[in-house]
This record gives C-alpha cells, structure tokens and sequence, in this order.
C-alpha cells in the first residue's frame, strides 16, 4: 500500500519543523552570535504570522468548542495563548532593542530603557518553556506524520 | 484569498499585543527583574554553559564571548567552542517535551482506566432493549 499524505500535512510538517529548528537556534544566543539571532528572530516573526494563518481555522474551530467540557484542546488552545502573547512580545522587545538588524536597516531607535531588555529575556525564557509543550502536545500526530513521511519506501 | 483575510486578521491580533505590549512598557515598565544588557548571553565555562561567569573563573585570552554591550559577536557566529549553548537549549526543550508527553499519556492511561470502571459498574440492559 503506498503512503499518501496530504500536501497540506506535508507542508504543515515540514514548515513546523524548521520553524521549531529556527526558535531552538534563535534561543542559543550564545552560539549563533547576535547577527544571526536578530535576523532570525525577525525572520521567525514573519514565519509565525504565516503559521498562525495556516491554522487559524483551527483557532477558530476550537474557540468556538471553548465552552464544552472536553479539556485536551482547551489546555491546547491556553497554551497557544500563552505562546502568542510570550512570542510576540519578545519579538517586539527584540526589534526595540536590537544593536545589528534595525541600524543595518537604518532604524536608530532611543529612549529604550532596560525594561525591554528584561522583557526580551523573560519572554524568551517562557517561550522556551512553551514551544516544546506545544509541540509535545501533538505528538501523537507528529509520530503518526513523521513515520509516514520518513519510512523508507522501496521502489 | 482566504488566506489573505485569514493572514489580515492574524495580523491585527499580534498588532493588539504589540499595542498591549508598548502600552505595558510606557506605563507600566516594571517589575521585571533586569538582568544587564547580555540578556539572553550564554557564556561557556569549561565545556557547560552558563549564564555568568563563576566566581573566580577567567576568559582565556583569544576566546570570543557573545555577550556584553561592546562584543556583537559578528565574528564568532556557529563556532564549536559555543556548542554547548546550543547543547543546553535543545536539553532543555527535550526535557520538556518527554515530560509532557509522558503526563499526557499516564492521563489517558487513567481516562480510560476510569471509563472502563465507569462502564464495569453501569448494569447492563436487558436483552431485546433498544437504547
């Protein structure tokens, strides 16, 4: 029986894996250096836009079931939140305090006080925390789609 | 199409934060501890890395820190002797997500234990009635 995924779960697939590739590289500050993690970091911005767009039908679909007792994709849905407040708020403190990528564009930005530079670090480190649970949280279909796309299929 | 009014409604919820966020720092830029300007900066002591030097411990003269206000470290980008930080992250993030997956499966584990009890003390009904 051959195996048939979806384009889209094939999409799905790939782009979250290299999106979950990027965070782990954007997070080691200290072995990428400061050029790479504000360019991936902007980069990764984007990408999440992208990502959230991808699955808002999802979003909506379980905002609309929020009321129900059924708990899974409630801590889910929480965790999503969570993970777009922290993501978005350190990418924005990011952008404010950034010493390549914004003087390399020509944005000198002042008056940034230390708040956002304590904000970038708090922010990172719960995303920290949060990414690996929002994917951990589905990884039954991660398994399910990773042993399909990676069996090795003789000819 | 629809994924462009998907991706303009995205867009205007992250600008909700961003706005919630700025807000934040204006009036509010507080309580979060500072913790100085290398921020996310992992140095590396002795193959392990560490948010601050040990007490006592050195830099060894040539070897490239990509923290601190003066260093952008442009010049010492995937270098092995940073690994370590790299290392860190992805233990982290692995603890993290074994841990979460064995809570999720001892929950359903118990789910289902408590849904077969429930279903064992539920007395069956008579044979011939439609339920």
């Amino acid at each position: 029986m051959g195996v048939r995924i979806a384009a889209r779960t094939r999409l799905d697939f790939w782009y979250d894996a290299v999106l979950f590739l990027g965070f782990t590289l954007a997070y080691s500050y200290g072995f990428t250096g400061i050029g790479i993690h504000e360019w991936l970091g902007l980069g990764l911005g984007l990408a999440l836009l992208i990502h959230l767009t991808l699955h808002w039908d999802w979003v909506i679909r379980t905002t609309r079931k929020l009321v129900r007792p059924r708990g899974h994709d409630k801590l889910i849905w929480l965790v999503n939140l969570a993970l777009l407040v922290a993501m978005t708020l350190c990418i924005l403190s990011g952008i404010l305090i950034s010493r390549v990528a914004l003087p390399y564009l020509g944005i000198s930005l002042t008056g940034i006080g230390p708040f956002w530079s304590a904000l970038h670090t708090t922010t990172a480190e719960v995303t920290l925390g949060l990414v690996p649970v929002h994917v951990a949280l589905r990884w039954r279909w991660i398994v399910r789609i990773g042993r399909r796309l990676l069996a090795w299929r003789p000819r | 199409m629809r994924f462009l009014r998907h991706l303009a409604v995205v867009v205007l919820l992250v600008a909700v934060v961003v706005a919630g966020g700025l807000a934040w720092g204006h009036f509010v830029p507080g309580p979060l501890p500072d913790r100085g300007p290398g921020g996310l900066g992992q140095l590396v002591v002795r193959g392990r890395a560490v948010r601050r030097l040990p007490s006592g411990a050195r830099i060894p003269a040539g070897l490239h820190v990509n923290s601190g206000p003066e260093n952008l470290g442009l010049t010492s980008m995937f270098q092995a002797v940073n690994l370590p930080v790299l290392r860190d992250t992805v233990e982290i993030e692995a603890g993290v997500v074994v841990g979460v997956v064995i809570i999720e499966i001892g929950h359903r584990r118990w789910r289902r234990a408590r849904r077969a009890s429930r279903l064992a003390a539920t007395p069956a009904p008579p044979p011939g009635t439609i339920t």
